[in-house]
């Protein structure tokens, strides 16, 4: 018995070691949706191109797949007692892929230029720095004219990796030359675990890995990013082995993915969330008053609408997203359904039903894709049951941003979006004036804890400032929470180590440390 | 003839310059007229920040009025400038040119089968007229006829690729391997093998209708009855003139396929992930990238207006009925 347990122990400790220990070499396929735009990774907004851009380049700080903010190039950083001045200590000897040390002084010419491009996705995260220094190689030191404290989270987000000086910094001619203009975009040169091969547009992207990374030799050989935009093809290819990684699932094969035997299929909560938007106060409707919202609200049965369209993720009733969980209220719920109380409030607001059974029409404008179409059925049927006629009207998102979002032509909408790093995003929501704050809501006392939230770098205090706001949405309710977007992880047992498996080691989309266990 | 046949050539050489002007201006209007413009298409609906959407705007002179645009681009135009790409911040010849290879390999390889095996077996079915092999040939005719080619090309990877594991489903190239020379080319034809192959079946009974329809009416045409009466043998009479004018509407469509073929099959290509030109026409048109959706408008303006030149010249050698002067 007691050989057995010996044999046992020795056995179990060979397979933990085993099973833990990364193998090198392999080439990682992943079938992602899209070309990027180009390489140069701040420029311009561009989604596809984030997939790819952190295995090249690196930030100062980054996010891991919990949105949590992880030292990346700045191994540590301080913020001042008054929040103005934050120091960022660099690693040292790390090195661009063309072997050309990386020193502050690149770091110095990026932020300036994100600064200077009002095009570039992450430059109004920069107005209110007055300056940017490099005291010596490996400090670089930045100044604010007031604080702001969701910073460092918007410096670990989008459009903000660390560019080469040496490549960017060129004239032709005498003049500057733009960095939308520099071939390098077309070949990148970064500090990222993987270098830059080639590029065969619409078709692939290819990374072999650089062994002098500065967290370590990558485990892969080659990354190659296979560029197949549609979504039944992506699952063909995929479980044909042509992929190991799927960047492109469709949630109507999840079901498909989770019984194939050698398929990991995950969701993970991320910070964005399906909502209904009300026409606040952008054009005369019924929903202009909060009775009528919180009647509308009462009318809707979001488990329904959630099962029937959205189908995977979470139901939300609070007011911000609980991926974000220190900012988030769990106390704050917007109503549930109760349709007697509904038609009550209704009757209350001066909406009787009418002759044909109706109290008012309203339109629901949503943009082509079936989630919204789905959603927007069902949200249809649940408001006509408390006689509230519901017109249907799909756009292409181009006709959609020009109906809803300039011209505010719409009594309800239905939209999604990422809500992180910082609660700071919620300004664009429903801040007044907020860039994609498509209802008209205006509050002064949201508007104000808002912009409190946002010069304290105290979290415990910023905490209080959140929390206030979404009891005031409560109130007010200029939408209507209905859940939480699920992010789909789809690829084979083999391949371990995923970035979203090492919260808190990688940042996001970095295979700096994924290996093939094959 | 020499003088007149060159005369004929300028005619038609600057009539089909003046229609791409026109198509260029016409579409150039058209295309602004649809809402939405690149600028704000690009910043998207996660974070449309105002200062970011004019800054592109003024970048890329979209702030300007569309006269002034307009008479901007042509005259770049004028100058060999096809036009600059606002999403991707390339001129448009750089994202067109490595796509003209890809593009053409699937489409014309396609046309090409298309229509000699669809005139070939349109000729083989009249052969077989009123027999049960005519009937079979027609049916499957109409039936791939009717079928959309993204389902038939899903089909196609579900029997074939994923199934079968006959051929790739998708792409260019084998991405796990880095095959070099011949066996390179080998990869490529493997990988093109399906999307062809679809392509085809969605062409096929169009010759082959068209064939097979003109042959029938070219056996009742008088000419046949008379040869036939004065004793000309049913087989050299329908090799020698039947056959000839009835392949002659093949040959117009065939050049109409020809002159499309560089605008690609982007619903075939996106099914099959092949980096053609229709996948970057579809793409320019969502986004509104306005000059590189032109510049192709333009390739293909110049594209079907040489096709169509020289399918009226081939059949004027075809048919000496045509006079083209």
């Amino acid at each position: 018995m007691r050989k057995f347990l010996v044999v046992a122990f020795l056995l179990m400790t060979a397979v933990l070691f085993f099973a833990q220990t990364p193998k090198k070499g392999g080439t990682l396929v992943i079938a992602h949706w899209s070309d990027p735009i180009s390489f140069n990774p701040c420029a311009k907004i561009d989604d596809a191109g984030n997939g790819i851009y952190p295995s090249i380049f690196s930030k100062l700080v980054a996010l891991d797949h919990d949105y949590n903010v992880i030292p990346d190039l700045a191994e540590s950083w301080e913020v001042s007692p008054d929040g103005l001045t934050y120091t960022f200590h660099l690693r040292k000897g790390v090195k661009w892929h063309d072997g050309q040390p990386f020193t502050a002084a690149d770091v110095v010419w990026t932020f300036t230029q994100i600064k200077n491009h009002p095009e570039a996705p992450a430059s109004k995260h920069f107005e209110k720095v007055t300056a940017i220094e490099a005291p010596d190689d490996h400090t670089v030191i930045i100044k604010m004219s007031e604080p702001q404290a969701p910073f460092i989270g918007f410096l670990a987000w989008y459009g903000t990796f660390i560019m080469p000086k040496h490549i960017y910094d060129v004239t032709k001619d005498g003049q500057p030359v733009d960095w939308l203009d520099n071939p390098a975009n077309q070949k990148p040169i970064g500090t990222g675990p993987f270098k830059f091969v080639e590029w065969v547009k619409g078709d692939h992207v290819t990374l072999v890995k650089n062994p002098d990374y500065y967290m370590g030799e990558p485990y892969l050989d080659k990354i190659v990013f296979k560029i197949i935009p549609d979504q039944n093809t992506a699952f063909q290819a995929f479980m044909a082995g042509e992929v190991d990684v799927n960047n492109n699932v469709s949630n109507a094969h999840i079901p498909l993915y989770q019984k194939s035997p050698d398929t990991v299929a995950l969701q993970r909560p991320a910070p964005s969330r399906y909502y209904m938007g009300f026409n606040v106060a952008r054009r005369p409707s019924p929903f202009n008053n909060v009775k009528v919202r919180f009647a509308a609200s009462y009318a809707l049965n979001r488990q329904e609408i959630f099962d029937k369209a959205i189908k995977y993720g979470s139901v939300s009733d609070g007011f911000y997203t609980p991926a974000i969980p220190w900012a988030y209220n769990p106390n704050t719920k917007a109503p549930g359904y109760d349709p007697k109380l509904a038609e009550k409030l209704l009757d209350e607001a001066g909406y009787p039903r009418g002759k044909d059974g109706y109290r008012f029409e309203a339109v629901l404008v949503y943009f082509q894709g079936q989630v919204w179409a789905d959603m927007a059925a069902v949200i249809k049927e649940q408001l006509d049951k408390v006689g509230i006629k519901v017109k249907l009207e799909e756009y292409e998102i181009a006709a959609y941003i020009e109906k809803v979002l300039k011209a505010g032509d719409f009594d309800l909408t239905v939209l999604n979006g990422f809500q992180g790093p910082d609660p700071d995003n919620l300004k664009l929501r429903v801040g007044t004036g907020g860039d994609i704050n498509v209802m008209g809501y205006s509050n002064p006392k949201v508007d104000e804890l808002l912009s409190k939230g946002a010069t304290i770098s105290d979290v415990k205090e910023r905490q209080k400032y959140y929390f206030e706001v979404q009891e005031i949405l409560a109130q007010d309710l200029p939408f209507y929470p209905i859940g939480e977007v699920a992010v789909n992880f789809v690829h084979k047992k083999y391949v371990k180590n995923m970035p979203y498996q090492l919260v808190g080691k990688v940042s996001i989309n970095n295979f700096a440390k994924t290996w093939l266990d094959k | 003839m020499d003088v007149l046949f060159a005369k004929y050539l300028f005619r038609r050489i600057l009539s089909a310059v003046l229609l791409i002007v026109l198509v260029i201006t016409i579409n150039f209007f058209i295309i602004h007229l649809a809402p939405g413009d690149p600028a704000t298409i690009m910043t998207g609906l996660e974070n449309p920040s105002p200062q970011i959407i004019e800054a592109l705007k003024r970048k890329y002179g979209l702030d300007k009025p569309l006269v002034v645009q307009y008479l901007k681009y042509m005259t770049n135009l004028l100058r060999g400038d096809l036009g600059f790409s606002y999403v991707y911040d390339q001129p448009s010849w750089k994202l067109i040119g490595p796509r003209v290879f890809p593009t053409l390999s699937i489409t014309v390889t396609a046309s090409v089968l298309a229509f000699s095996l669809g005139t070939y077996l349109a000729v083989l079915a009249s052969r077989l007229r009123k027999k049960f092999g005519d009937l079979i040939f027609s049916l499957i005719s109409y039936v791939l006829y009717a079928m959309p080619s993204f389902w038939l090309g899903l089909i196609l990877i579900l029997v074939f690729a994923s199934k079968l594991r006959w051929f790739p489903t998708s792409g260019m190239f084998d991405m796990r391997a880095s095959y070099e020379g011949l066996r390179k080319v080998l990869d490529y034809l493997h990988h093109l093998f399906l999307p062809v192959f679809t392509l085809l079946l969605i062409q096929l009974p169009v010759f082959y209708r068209v064939t097979r329809a003109s042959i029938v009416q070219n056996l009742r045409e008088d000419y046949v009855t008379v040869l036939s009466a004065v004793g000309l043998p049913n087989d050299k009479l329908f090799k020698k003139y039947v056959m000839k004018n009835s392949i002659i509407p093949a040959v117009t469509i065939f050049g109409i396929t020809l002159g499309f073929s560089i605008t690609g099959a982007a619903l075939i290509e996106i099914v099959f992930a092949w980096p053609g030109m229709g996948r970057l026409l579809l793409d320019a048109v969502f986004r509104k990238d306005y000059q590189l959706l032109l510049s192709i408008y333009f390739l293909m303006a110049v594209f079907i207006s040489v096709a169509m030149i020289v399918t009226d010249i081939v059949i004027a050698v075809l048919d000496p009925r045509v006079r083209l002067l």
